[in-house]
This record gives C-alpha cells, sequence and structure tokens, in this order.
C-alpha cells in the first residue's frame, strides 16, 4: 500500500515535470501560448503544469489591483439615465416642443423619424447622501447608498442597436465572435475556486438577451474561459445532476475505474492531454456539489433574503444578486448579471416609462441597494467591484415613431450619452464624471468610451490594457481594440 | 543599461563608411530578405513605420516606400543606417521609448544587405510555390509516397528516425475515424487484419477508397468546410431568427462525396450564378455568401447590415482560399502585408452588386426541389423563365420608350400628403418635382394635382419617375425605397366632376423585381411598383390605361400614391421625390398586346405555375442586379461606412497576379471584371495561395497541426511553415498531378508513412517537439465535438445513417432553449423516432444559442470563418459526456447492446472495450471492468444498470474521444 502510494507520487512528479515541458513546447499555437502571452507579465504565475492540469488554476496579475472579483449588472434594453439618474432642469422647459434642428443634423436613429417632440423628465429627482447625487424617485434603495457610488454621467458608444451595442458593452467589438470582458478577466487571472466555473452569469426578466451566448463567450480564447450560465431552477450548471438511478457513490465507482483505465491508455500512448482529462473529471466530480450548493439560497437567513426581497427557487433578478453574492464570496472572478425588459420606448404599456419602466426599477432597486450593503457588511466590498448600466442611453426627445404619435411615453435609442456607475473596490464613491449638455443628449464635458472604461476596468485588476492582447488572425487582438482607450483616472479612489 | 552598444555600434558606422572589411562574424555571404532582413523590420520598424502608421510617411512594407531613407548599393548614404546608428537620443532609431536598439549583428545585416543592393522579396506566401527536387533521404524504402521524402529528410537533418509503422489496426481506427468520422467496427478490424495478412500493402489501399466511398465521407468533411464559410442555420445578431438554408449543406456533401475537384467547387461557391445557363445546384452554391449575419432588430440601418454582410463575405473568402486576414484592410493598408486599403474595396465591388439586403424576407429566395430528382425539370424552367421574363421585360420597354410615346413632361403641379408627412413642390431639369419634408409617416398617401390645361387631348399613359430624396447623395449612399402599394388616378373636370382612371398594366423598369409593379393596381396587396429595398436612382414605371380616354379642356389628373410598406417597425418606405409626364398617343396596347407577347405571357405563366408545383425549401442565393440598377463601390475612409472615398471598379491586389484574361462566358466577362473572373483567379494555377492553404487545412485536420500551425494567417506576421518545401510539393500535386481531387490528396496522405507512423510520443520528443512539428510520430489528439458525439451514438447503436434533409433537435438540457423569437420551437423527437440520433452534422445550428455539447467541445458558433479550433479540455465536458441526455442513453444502449451478445461477461466487456477504442483489453483493463460491473452487482443493482455503469465508463475513456 505505501509502497504504491511513494511509485504513485514519483509518477506523479515525473508526469508533472514532463507536462511542463509538453506546456512550454505548445505554447507557440495552443493554449499555453496565449495564456503565456499575458502571463508573461504576471507576478507569481502558476506553474504552467498547473494550468495544464487546471486552465482556471488562479494567478496574481502582473500590476497591484484593487479589485480581485467583479460583479457586472447589465439592464438589458439600456435604461433611461433622464429617469434615474442625469437630473436636467432645462429639458422639463422645453418638454413638449419641437426639437431644435441642430440636435438632429447628422444623426441616426433607430425610431425617430423627421422632428420629434422634447421629452421632459418623467419623475422628480432629488440630491442625496452627503456627496448630493441627484437620484430619480424611482431608485428609493439605491439612493441611500450614493455615497458608495461613482457615476459615470458620459459614456458613450458606436452602436444604437441593442444586439451590436450589447455585444460593444461586453465584447468591445460590435459583431458576434469575440471574448467578453468575463472571459478576458478570467483568462488573465483564472479563478480562486476550482470546483466552480470562473465566470458565470444570471439571467433575469424572462427573456435571453438577443445576441444570447455571445455576450459571454470566450471568442478566440480558449472555450474554458467562456461564461458558464447558472439558473436558480433545474441544474445550477448543465448536467450537473448525474441520471436519474445514478448515486454519488455509483458515480465515484465509475470515475475510479474510468481513471484506472485512463491511466492506462496513457502508458501507452504518453499523451500528457490524458492526464489533463483524468484532472477534469475529478474537477467535474467536486463541481456536481460545489454548484448547487453555491446557488441554494435556502441556506440565507430570512433577514437576508428580506433585504434582497429573494425567493428561493424562483428566477429573479433579486435571486440573482444575492447570488452573485454567494458566488464572489465562494472566490468566482466574475459574475455577469444580465436583466431583460429595459427597453423604452413608449410602443407598448410594458416598454414605456410610465408603466413597464416603474416595474423594473422596482425589481431592481431594492436588489441592488441589498447587494451594496451586504458586500459592504461582509468585507467583500474591499475587493469587488460592481458595475451597473445598459447598452446605450435614451434621447430626450419623445420617440415618434414611423412619422406618429406612441401611445406611451417613451425615449429612443441614444448612443452620445449614457449613464453607468461603479461601486466598491478601487472607486470613488459619491463621485460623479462627466457633464451632459443642458438637455442630457451629449457629453458637455470628459466624454468616455466603453473602451475607455475596459481599459479601467483592466487596470483596477492589475492589467494594462495595451498589453492584455492575443495574436489573432494576424492582430494583436485586445478587449479595448485598436484605438486608443485610457484609464479614466478621475473615478479611482 | 546595456553596456556595449554606443561604442561598437559608432565603430560599425564608420566601418561601415569606410567600406571596410566588417568588424562583426555576420557572413558576408548573400543577405536573405526573408530571413535576415524582413524580421528585423517586422520587430523593431513596422509598428510605425508599416501599413497602419507611416510615421513621417515612411513604410517598410514596400520597396519602394522604403527607398526614400536607402540608397541601393550605398548603406553610408542610406537615411536608415544614419539613424539605427546615430548616437543623438533624438535622432536613433528605434526610439528608445519604444523597444530596444539594434544590436550590433542586425544593423551589420542591414548595412550588408544596403550594400549588396538592397534586393527586396515578397513574403513567402505570396511567391509562387516552388517544386524543387525531391530530396535525397536515409532511408527510400521508408519512402511510400513522395511527400514522406521531404519529411524524412528534414528528419535526416536533426538526426532523429521517423517512428516505427503503427499497428494495422491504430492505423485502421486512424483513417476511419479521419475519412469517415466514426470507428472501426470489431467486424471492420478483424476484416482488415485478415487483408492485410492475405494481401499486404494493397489492403490498405484499397481500405482508403472504401472509406473514401462512404457517404460518411461527405459529412466528416462538409463540417470542416462549413466552420470556414460559418454555416449555421440561424441569422444572427437581431433576433436571430431561423434561416431555411440546409439545401446548401446538403450541397457541401453532396459535392465532397462525389469528390467535385476543388476548382470546381470554387467556381460554383463564388459565382454559380453567372454560369451559363446554370443548374439549381450551382445557384445553390451560391448560398453560402448568403450565410452572413442579418440584422432583424427594429430600427437598424438596413445598408449598414448589408455593407456589413458584404465585408464579411470579401473577409471569409480572403480567409478560406487565401489563408489571409483581409478584414483589417477595411480601415487602413495592411500592417505587415502587401496589400493596400483601397484593395480591400475593389475586391468588395465583386460582391457589392447582388440583389440582397438585410431585411427578414432574404431576398433573392431560390426554390429548391425538396427531391433532388427534380433539380433537372427545375433548372430547365428557371432558365427558360429568366429568359423569357427578360425578352418579355425588353419587348415592352421598348414599346414605352419609343418616339412614338410622344411622353410630355410636367411642369407643373401641386402635391399634398396625409399624416404627419410634408410635401413641397420644386422646379428641377425644367419639370415640377414633389418632395418630401422632414417627416415621413407609415401608410402615408401623397397626392398629385397636375392641370393638362389642354395640352393633351387624350390620355393613354402616365409615366411615375420616382428619385431618391437626395438624388446626388444616393447614388453612392443610397435612401430607404419606396413601395408604391397603390396607384390610382382620377380625372377632375373644371366643375370638380371625377372620372376615376382605368389602368390596366404597370411596366416597371427591371425584368425581374421582387415585387409585380401590377400590384401597384391591386389595392388589397401591399405590394407594387418599387425600389426595394434602396434607392440609388431616379426609378420609372409607366401605368397605361385599359384605354385611352378623352380629357376635356381644363381637366386636372389627380394621382394618389399609397405608401404602404413599412420596415423593421420603423422606417417606412416612402416615395420621396418624383414627376410625371403624360402620352396620349393611343399606341401602347396594341404594341403590349401583340401576338407573340401575349402568348408570350402566357407561356411564362404556365412555366411559372409548373415550377410552383415542385415542392421546393426557398433558400436565399446570389443574385446579380442589373447592370443599369449596378451599385457603386467606394472606398470607406477609415472604414466607416457613411463617409466615403473614391469610386472604385472590381480587382485583385497588386501583390498578387492579375486576373486571367477571359476568353469565354465560363469564365467571366472581359472588361469589367465579375465574380466569375474572380473565382478563376482564385483557382487559377498562378495564385500562390489558394492550394497551399488547403493542402494546410487538409493536413491540419489530418495530423492536428497545420504545415503553416497559423491557418488563418499565409501572411507576414503567421508562422512560417514548418516544412515549406513539402507544403510546395503538396500544393503543386494538388492542383497539377491530383487535378485538385480533395479525395485524391487524402487517399495520398492517409497512405503515407509519415501517417502510418506510431502515435506514441517518445520520451526523448517530448523534450523537444511534443507539438509534432517534426511529423517524428503519428497523430493523435482529441477528436472534434460532432466526431465525439457521433463516436458515441455509433458504437452503442444508435446511430441513424439517414442522410441529408432539414435540421433535427436532438435532446438538449431543460432551460437551454430560450430564443429571443419565441416562434423558434426546439422540438425533440421522441426516443423511437431515429431523429433523435442523427449525425451531428445535422443538428439545428443557432448562433445565439450554440448547441450545449458543441460549445462545451469547442465547436465554433459559425458567425464567422473559423480556420481552426481550439482544443480545450474542461469539468464541462467531463459533465456533458457522463450526464447529458444522449451521453446517457448511449451508455443504456451500449449495455444493452453488450448484454444481448452470446457468450461470457468477458467476451462482452472485452467486445465493448474493442468498439469504443479499436484495440483489445488488456488483463488490467478487463480486470478494471470487470471489478466495476462485480461491484454493481455485489450493490443489488441489476445486470442492466451494472452494464450502463461500464458502458458509461467505455464512452468516456480518453481513448474515445482521441483520434
Amino acid at each position: 500500500m505505501q509502497r504504491e502510494q511513494i511509485e504513485q507520487q514519483i509518477r506523479r512528479q515525473t508526469l508533472e515535470a514532463r507536462t511542463r515541458r509538453h506546456f512550454l513546447q505548445n505554447c507557440a499555437t495552443g493554449l499555453g501560448g496565449m495564456w503565456m502571452a499575458t502571463q508573461a507579465q504576471a507576478a507569481t504565475p502558476p506553474t504552467p503544469g498547473e494550468r495544464q492540469q487546471n486552465p482556471l488554476s488562479p494567478s496574481s496579475p502582473p500590476l497591484p489591483a484593487k479589485v480581485k472579483r467583479v460583479i457586472y449588472l447589465h439592464m438589458v434594453g439600456a435604461p433611461s439615465q433622464l429617469e434615474l439618474f442625469d437630473y436636467k432642469p432645462e429639458l422639463n422647459a422645453l418638454d413638449g416642443k419641437d426639437c431644435p434642428a441642430s440636435f438632429l443634423e447628422g444623426k441616426r436613429f433607430a425610431f425617430i423619424n423627421g422632428t420629434p417632440k422634447m421629452l421632459g423628465h418623467q419623475y422628480k429627482f432629488q440630491q442625496h447622501g452627503k456627496s448630493g447625487m441627484w437620484v430619480s424617485e424611482q431608485m428609493p434603495h439605491l439612493s441611500k447608498t450614493v455615497d458608495e457610488i461613482c457615476f459615470i454621467k458620459t459614456m458613450q458608444t458606436e452602436q444604437f442597436n441593442h444586439g451590436p451595442a450589447q455585444l460593444m458593452v461586453h465584447t468591445g467589438a460590435a459583431q458576434m465572435g469575440s471574448p467578453s470582458i468575463g472571459s478576458w478577466v478570467t483568462w488573465g487571472l483564472g479563478s480562486e475556486n476550482s470546483d466552480l466555473p470562473g465566470f458565470i452569469v444570471l439571467l433575469s426578466g424572462g427573456r435571453l438577451p438577443r445576441v444570447g451566448k455571445a455576450l459571454w463567450s470566450s471568442g478566440f480564447l480558449p472555450s474554458v474561459y467562456q461564461g458558464v450560465q447558472c439558473r436558480s431552477q433545474g441544474d445550477p450548471v448543465l448536467n450537473a445532476s448525474n441520471p436519474a438511478g445514478v448515486s454519488r457513490q455509483r458515480r465515484r465507482q465509475v470515475l475510479d475505474t474510468l481513471e484506472q483505465l485512463n491511466r492506462e491508455s496513457h502508458q501507452q500512448f504518453g499523451d500528457p492531454e490524458t492526464l489533463t482529462r483524468i484532472s477534469q473529471y475529478e474537477m467535474a466530480f467536486r463541481m456536481q456539489t460545489a454548484a448547487p450548493q453555491a446557488m441554494d439560497l435556502s441556506q440565507e437567513t430570512a433577514d437576508t433574503l428580506n433585504a434582497y426581497g429573494a425567493q428561493p427557487g424562483k428566477e429573479s433578478f433579486a435571486n440573482n444578486c444575492l447570488l452573485a453574492r454567494r458566488l464572489v464570496e465562494k472566490g468566482v472572478r466574475f459574475v455577469q448579471l444580465f436583466d431583460w425588459g429595459w427597453d423604452t420606448h413608449g410602443s407598448n404599456q410594458g416598454e414605456s416609462l410610465n408603466h413597464g419602466f416603474r416595474n423594473k426599477c422596482t425589481q431592481t432597486d431594492k436588489p441592488i441597494a441589498a447587494l451594496l450593503q451586504d458586500l459592504r457588511q461582509r468585507g467583500l466590498m474591499e475587493d469587488t467591484l460592481v458595475v451597473w448600466g445598459g447598452e446605450f442611453g435614451r434621447t430626450p426627445m419623445r420617440e415618434n415613431r414611423m412619422g406618429g404619435t406612441m401611445a406611451f411615453m417613451g425615449r429612443d435609442h441614444s448612443p452620445d450619452a449614457f449613464t453607468i456607475w461603479l461601486a466598491g473596490a478601487g472607486v470613488k464613491g459619491g463621485h460623479s464624471h462627466g457633464i451632459t449638455d443642458p438637455v442630457g443628449y451629449t457629453p458637455a464635458e470628459n466624454p468616455v468610451q466603453l473602451r475607455d472604461l475596459h481599459a479601467t476596468i483592466l487596470h483596477l485588476m492589475g492589467f494594462e490594457h495595451q498589453k492584455m492582447s492575443v495574436p489573432f488572425k494576424g492582430l494583436d487582438q485586445r478587449l479595448t481594440g485598436v484605438k486608443p482607450a485610457t484609464v479614466v483616472q478621475d473615478l479611482l479612489s | 543599461m546595456k553596456p556595449k552598444p554606443r561604442f561598437a555600434a559608432l565603430t560599425c558606422f564608420l566601418a561601415g563608411l569606410l567600406g571596410g572589411a566588417t568588424l562583426h562574424s555576420v557572413s558576408a555571404e548573400a543577405i536573405d530578405f526573408t530571413n535576415q532582413i524582413r524580421p528585423i523590420l517586422q520587430t523593431h520598424c513596422l509598428a510605425c513605420h508599416g501599413g497602419v502608421k507611416q510615421t513621417a510617411d515612411l513604410s517598410f512594407i514596400h520597396r519602394d516606400a522604403a527607398l526614400e531613407v536607402i540608397v541601393e548599393g550605398k548603406p553610408e548614404k542610406s537615411l536608415l543606417m544614419k539613424r539605427v546608428l546615430s548616437k543623438d537620443p533624438d535622432e536613433i532609431m528605434p526610439p528608445p521609448e519604444h523597444g530596444s536598439t539594434l544590436t550590433d549583428e542586425e544593423i551589420e545585416l542591414l548595412r550588408q544587405w544596403i550594400e549588396q543592393g538592397a534586393r527586396w522579396q515578397q513574403p513567402w506566401a505570396y511567391q509562387p510555390p516552388l517544386q524543387v527536387d525531391s530530396p535525397s533521404v536515409s532511408s527510400d524504402p521508408w519512402c511510400r509516397q513522395p511527400l514522406d521524402r521531404y519529411v524524412l529528410a528534414s528528419l535526416d537533418q536533426k538526426q532523429l528516425s521517423p517512428a516505427r509503422d503503427a499497428a494495422p489496426s491504430r492505423w485502421l481506427r486512424r483513417a476511419t475515424l479521419d475519412l469517415t468520422g466514426l470507428p472501426p467496427t470489431p467486424e471492420a478490424i478483424k476484416r482488415f487484419l485478415q487483408e492485410v495478412s492475405n494481401d499486404g500493402e494493397a489492403a490498405y489501399t484499397s481500405t482508403v477508397d472504401k472509406l473514401l466511398k462512404s457517404p460518411a465521407y461527405g459529412e466528416r468533411w462538409a463540417s470542416v468546410w462549413l466552420d470556414q464559410v460559418r454555416y449555421a442555420d440561424s441569422r444572427g445578431l437581431g433576433a436571430d431568427g431561423r434561416r431555411e438554408i440546409w439545401k446548401y449543406r446538403d450541397w457541401v456533401i453532396d459535392a465532397l462525396n462525389d469528390d467535385m475537384p476543388f476548382d470546381e467547387f470554387t467556381i460554383k461557391q463564388i459565382a454559380g450564378d453567372l454560369l451559363p445557363s446554370p443548374t439549381i445546384q450551382d445557384r445553390v452554391a451560391t448560398a453560402v455568401h448568403r450565410l452572413t449575419q442579418t440584422n432583424e432588430e427594429g430600427g437598424t440601418d438596413d445598408e449598414e447590415f448589408r455593407i456589413n454582410a458584404v465585408m464579411d463575405r470579401v473577409s471569409t473568402v480572403w480567409q478560406t482560399w487565401q489563408g489571409v486576414t483581409f478584414g483589417c484592410v477595411q480601415c487602413h493598408a495592411h500592417p505587415y502585408d502587401p496589400l493596400q486599403h483601397e484593395d480591400f474595396y475593389r475586391f468588395a465591388a465583386f460582391f457589392n452588386n447582388t440583389a440582397d439586403c438585410d431585411l427578414n424576407a432574404e431576398l433573392p429566395l431560390l426554390a429548391v426541389p425538396l427531391d433532388p430528382t427534380d433539380n433537372p425539370r427545375a433548372s430547365q424552367l428557371d432558365n427558360h423563365i429568366q429568359t423569357l421574363q427578360q425578352s418579355i421585360w425588353e419587348r415592352e420597354s421598348a414599346a414605352l420608350n419609343t418616339p412614338a410615346a410622344k411622353w410630355n413632361v410636367i411642369r407643373n403641379m401641386t402635391a399634398t400628403a396625409d399624416k404627419e408627412t410634408e410635401v413641397a413642390i420644386e422646379k428641377r431639369n425644367d419639370r415640377a418635382e414633389y418632395y418630401t419634408v422632414d417627416t415621413l409617416s407609415s401608410n402615408t398617401e401623397i397626392t398629385l394635382t397636375v392641370p393638362l390645361q389642354g395640352k393633351l387631348k387624350r390620355l393613354s399613359a402616365l409615366r411615375l419617375t420616382i428619385a431618391p430624396g437626395d438624388p446626388q447623395a444616393a447614388k453612392a449612399d443610397s435612401e430607404w425605397g419606396f413601395v408604391l402599394s397603390h396607384v390610382q388616378a382620377a380625372l377632375k373636370s373644371q366643375d370638380s366632376k371625377a372620372t376615376p382612371v382605368k389602368f390596366t398594366r404597370v411596366i416597371g423598369d427591371e425584368a425581374a423585381p421582387f415585387k409585380n409593379p401590377d400590384d401597384s393596381l391591386n389595392g388589397k396587396t401591399n405590394n407594387g411598383f418599387a425600389a426595394y429595398s434602396r434607392i440609388h436612382y431616379p426609378r420609372t414605371a409607366v401605368f397605361v390605361l385599359e384605354s385611352p380616354i378623352e380629357v376635356p379642356n381644363g381637366s386636372t389628373l389627380e394621382i394618389k400614391i399609397r405608401n404602404g410598406v413599412t420596415e423593421l417597425g420603423a422606417f417606412p418606405l416612402i416615395a420621396k421625390r418624383g414627376y410625371v409626364a403624360v402620352s396620349d398617343q393611343p399606341i401602347f396596347n396594341p404594341l403590349l398586346n401583340a401576338t407573340n407577347l401575349l402568348s408570350d405571357r402566357q407561356q411564362l405563366k404556365e412555366m411559372q405555375e409548373e415550377r410552383a408545383k415542385i415542392a421546393s425549401s426557398r433558400i436565399p442565393i446570389l443574385l446579380e442586379r442589373p447592370s443599369h440598377l449596378k451599385r457603386p463601390t467606394h472606398v470607406f475612409t477609415r472604414g466607416l461606412f457613411l463617409t466615403k472615398g473614391k469610386e472604385v471598379q472590381a480587382g485583385v491586389p497588386a501583390a498578387l497576379p492579375p486576373l486571367p484574361e477571359s476568353n469565354s462566358k465560363e469564365t467571366g466577362t472581359q472588361g469589367m471584371a465579375n465574380r466569375l473572373n474572380l473565382a478563376h483567379w482564385l483557382i487559377n494555377g498562378a495564385n500562390p495561395l489558394t492550394a497551399r492553404v488547403t493542402v494546410n487545412r487538409v493536413w491540419a485536420r489530418l495530423f492536428g497541426i497545420g504545415i503553416v500551425a497559423t491557418e488563418e494567417d499565409f501572411g507576414s506576421s503567421g508562422e512560417a511553415p514548418s516544412h515549406p518545401e513539402l507544403l510546395d510539393h503538396l500544393a503543386l500535386q494538388f492542383q497539377n498531378d491530383l487535378k485538385w481531387s480533395l479525395k485524391n490528396l487524402i487517399r495520398t496522405i492517409v497512405l503515407s508513412s509519415t501517417y502510418r507512423q506510431d502515435s506514441r510520443i517518445r520520451p526523448e520528443l517530448q523534450e523537444t517537439d511534443t507539438a509534432n512539428r517534426l511529423l517524428a510520430h503519428g497523430p493523435r489528439f482529441r477528436m472534434p465535438a460532432e466526431m465525439i458525439r457521433d463516436n458515441a451514438l455509433f458504437v452503442s447503436g444508435l446511430l441513424s445513417p439517414q442522410m441529408h434533409g432539414a435540421p433535427v433537435h436532438p435532446p438538449i438540457p431543460g432551460g437551454v432553449w430560450k430564443p429571443f423569437q419565441g416562434g423558434d420551437k426546439w422540438k425533440t423527437p421522441e426516443t423511437d423516432d431515429p431523429n433523435r440520433y442523427r449525425k451531428s452534422i445535422y443538428t439545428y445550428t443557432k448562433r445565439s444559442i450554440p448547441f450545449p455539447m458543441f460549445a462545451a467541445f469547442d465547436a465554433p458558433s459559425r458567425e464567422f470563418c473559423t480556420p481552426r479550433r481550439l482544443r480545450s479540455n474542461t469539468p464541462l465536458q467531463a459533465l456533458m459526456t457522463l450526464n447529458d441526455v444522449t451521453f446517457v442513453e448511449c451508455s443504456q444502449a451500449l449495455a444493452q447492446k453488450l448484454i444481448n451478445l452470446s457468450g461470457d461477461l468477458e467476451s462482452q466487456l472485452r467486445y465493448g472495450f474493442l468498439s469504443v477504442t479499436s484495440r483489445q483489453a488488456n488483463e488490467i483493463e478487463l480486470k478494471a471492468l470487470t471489478d466495476l460491473y462485480e461491484k454493481c452487482r455485489q450493490e443489488q443493482t441489476n445486470p442492466l444498470d451494472s452494464m450502463t455503469a461500464v458502458a458509461s465508463v467505455l464512452l468516456n475513456l480518453d481513448e474515445i474521444m482521441s483520434k
């Protein structure tokens, strides 16, 4: 028995030495090569053997980092900044008047046609907190936490249709096929919990975003870095449950036999990939218990559930906020929430500022406030970053789709100025960056591009965005693309 | 701080000036630009002086440009040398903040190179393949195929020996998987071993021939091609709705099974529609270009996404046939390769005149018979219909445009519009034109009031010309078009009495428009004369009266135009500008109703009816717009479609051979080149890339890595070939001796000694060559997703042999299928329906919700061309093959199959192991499986469930997933 153990140990050591060499050799083209490109600058890279056995083994970033984990809350459809955070008293004065021609010159719209009318704020605004941030009455809970929040009022994007614009936010490119920010980060840093995926996606609002999985795709990075969609109903991770009639004990027996046979084939063929496969099966086995545990909200106290408005077993944004906290607590690197239903054109009741929008606010206000408070209480805010935003903003004009008058109050897509906020590690609280023009249509000062936001998030996580690149199709591909991007220093604490 | 360079560099510089002996040990032989100079330029210079940035107007991409700072033969006079040798931190190149200075050796190389005349070479891939004498090798008998000599010669050079031949059964497994995507059955193994002992080597050849004849060959290799051309059954972006285009997938499978030569395969896909009298299948092939994404989201700019699709066609053709990343040339010259910004748009011009746009209807569609035996009849009908349509339209147009029509241009009229649309009148070119102002409301009706003022006594026809709102800008930029959903007219006498004008025909300005102009007379449809969906030029239709009517003096003509179509829930298609002419000549009806026209129209109608009876799948294809409506192509400044630069004509980059001259209709047009000329350029022997890229792709699928590892990039930023001479040999052999036959190419490779090698990774090579770039052992790597799934279905006996047809919906985990459009249903067949167990290639491919099993095993989601797949190894893969419904059903079926075998447990287990691994289990393996079975039985599990546990092990073996 003992001898067997010793033999096994020796075998493992030789193997590891061999796999390390294999890995370095494989660098030029394989997964290794890409990863090494970044890791060349890493302070304490995992040994190549570790990465071969577990591509998600954690590593430190090349530069000092304040943020270790990210929770990204995406309000799918683009919430109106003019009904939430960007207070413009002059807009109210213009309500109902024809839009000045200068606003329309050279602009393309999704639905506005000809000359629309200006539309004042649909809700009251008030100043909150010590910082005196303006927030509308639709976010009563969040208003109490503004001193933790850093607003960017002048976000800009190049796209004014949902699909391409959502891709821009998450992959830095308007077309499907590039890695998402969560994939980049997980690729660069691995995950602190090897029993769970490093990048987890949670959906609410009843619909998948229109470009679907392309928003959490690993693009040209290895697929191990793609976002894994977890659910609060059914299997938390696809196929995490054993088939009917297969007990955990039986599974163990199967895996033991499988390992034995795989070691035999490794003896025969000498392929290091076989050893990797053995370790992946072991990780899968652990994930089968770790994932359901992580996703089990019934383990939370009634107080916590109440604070979030979460109800175990339901699919809701509130549940997802609470799950996000549970997941980052367990070391998941990137948790991405998508909440569908924010596209307030005014074309029907659900998509209107005076109805559907209020429901969305009610569904999200309390959970987000609870999430921020919960993270703070548990000390997770020290190294977690929370990001909130949509894919573009909304026009200060009322939409007049097809040259007619809409049944409900609504605004068209507006890519030139929208609000995104950050909270948590590394960013100033109670701060507002950038000022829009008097009607909240374009930046008056300090415009921020999505690539600047990406550069800033990467900076907070210890990466220089220009150096985080992968050679692919003849170019050094990076999240921030080819146009110049800058870290927004003013946001940093 | 580096200690020495400053002084050394100066010494070197002086030495250079004196033209004296070199101080460094750089050989004085001829400098090789490709291997010695280009890497220096690439590493140190191109970032600032390349294709993208050309700081100080200097670029080292082309020799001409570089000669700005190089004086041939005179290093001492060359600014380049002065700058790299400078001591002044403001002068020296590269500047200190941009990286390290050149080494002395590099500087000396540059000096010698300039001294020798600064000879330049195109990057290797842009030069034609070279046939070199086949090299002499250490062992002639080892070389079963000519290609083996190149491999062995390179091993000889490194003093390595190749691996021994793999055992026959190992070769059989490898070849069967590679050629058919499935493993050999135990019976096939037995048979082959018998044949080998009877016939020796001949057994290999006959087996390869047999495998190549299997229909599974086409299915296996189609999946490789479909990755290149981004095949999917959905539209991508926007709403990612379903797209019916599977007939193209079947076309690829059949073309491969028929071993259609790759040159023909190319011509049909690039320009099948332009061949003389194309068949249905020729036109199906062009669907390859309609696999681009469309954006059905409301409020999207149709033209923007049409252009995106054209750009993607350009990039995909380059990536797939030329192995060059062309996409970056959209915005600027290529950063490293000799491709100019304008080259992209010249190339785009080949694809910019097709009739498709970015709308949900996906027009133009081709009705492809569901039953292929109907193809010849349908092809013939289509060609007749097209010819007849053209001829009828030409004769009708001639009748309308004859001088005898005496068209009377209206110079005065008034206009009104309803809803929020406003119209005004202006005089242009001496005629009255109405135009819309500002807002355009859906379903707007425009009313034109035309005083006829004694101009004519009779009215026989009305000519309506609809122009873009801004006729000048629209030529390049185009505007949303129009559909005249309903056109009515009435004559109003002075006392306001209205007499309706009855039209009988509407004849438009193209032979086969998407929408029937006559529908403008039918108030019940929204169709009619249209510029659909965009307008570049004024468009004209003639409305012919049933019979000429008298025009009382002082009458006005009132024309009402209803614009009933709105696209994408946002864009009303409104006739934004228009003018009118009238005729009083009673010539139209007699001309249009001439006997031959009447009978031709009748014949056309009959043929169209006959064609409509053939049950068909309607798929998007390519169709060229008529030449008088041709879209111009412009360079986009910095790649932005809204900022157009100069107009360009179709052409190919100067760095590559020119378009071959066309001498017949089968090879393209003379003068203005079209896609057919382009297709012939791709497969012309002078094109240095097509054959190399194609053989490299085949090689990579067989060996796991290409001779050029970066299959997607043969340019100077890609990797150099590991065996350049082997690559050129194969490329030349493929396009010459093998006549572009993929089957022959594959046969040659799998019968080679290189491929036959044992795959065991030898310890001495694990140190130096694990990726097997030296080809010192046979290939072993994890199979692609489709093969892993198909193998499990096959060994368990569940796989359906059914080929072709509409995509199927095998089981997926609950909760995955939440399509953005609720109508797109995933309806999984029951367990007794073979469609549940079809080959993976028939699985419905939706871009926004990839099939989970494929996504877990690195299959691309097919948004864009994917030249090669990465191979990952993850816990989610393990969960998939352990727990996914299909794999669970496979292990149950395999268990049942084993239990049903006659014989004892040992023979059942041996058979199972042999089925999945193609080799006999050894004693340890057999014992492990037996132990598991016994343990399950001891725990009161019934025999089937116990065997299912065993089967689950078998289906998860590393070996079942590996070649």
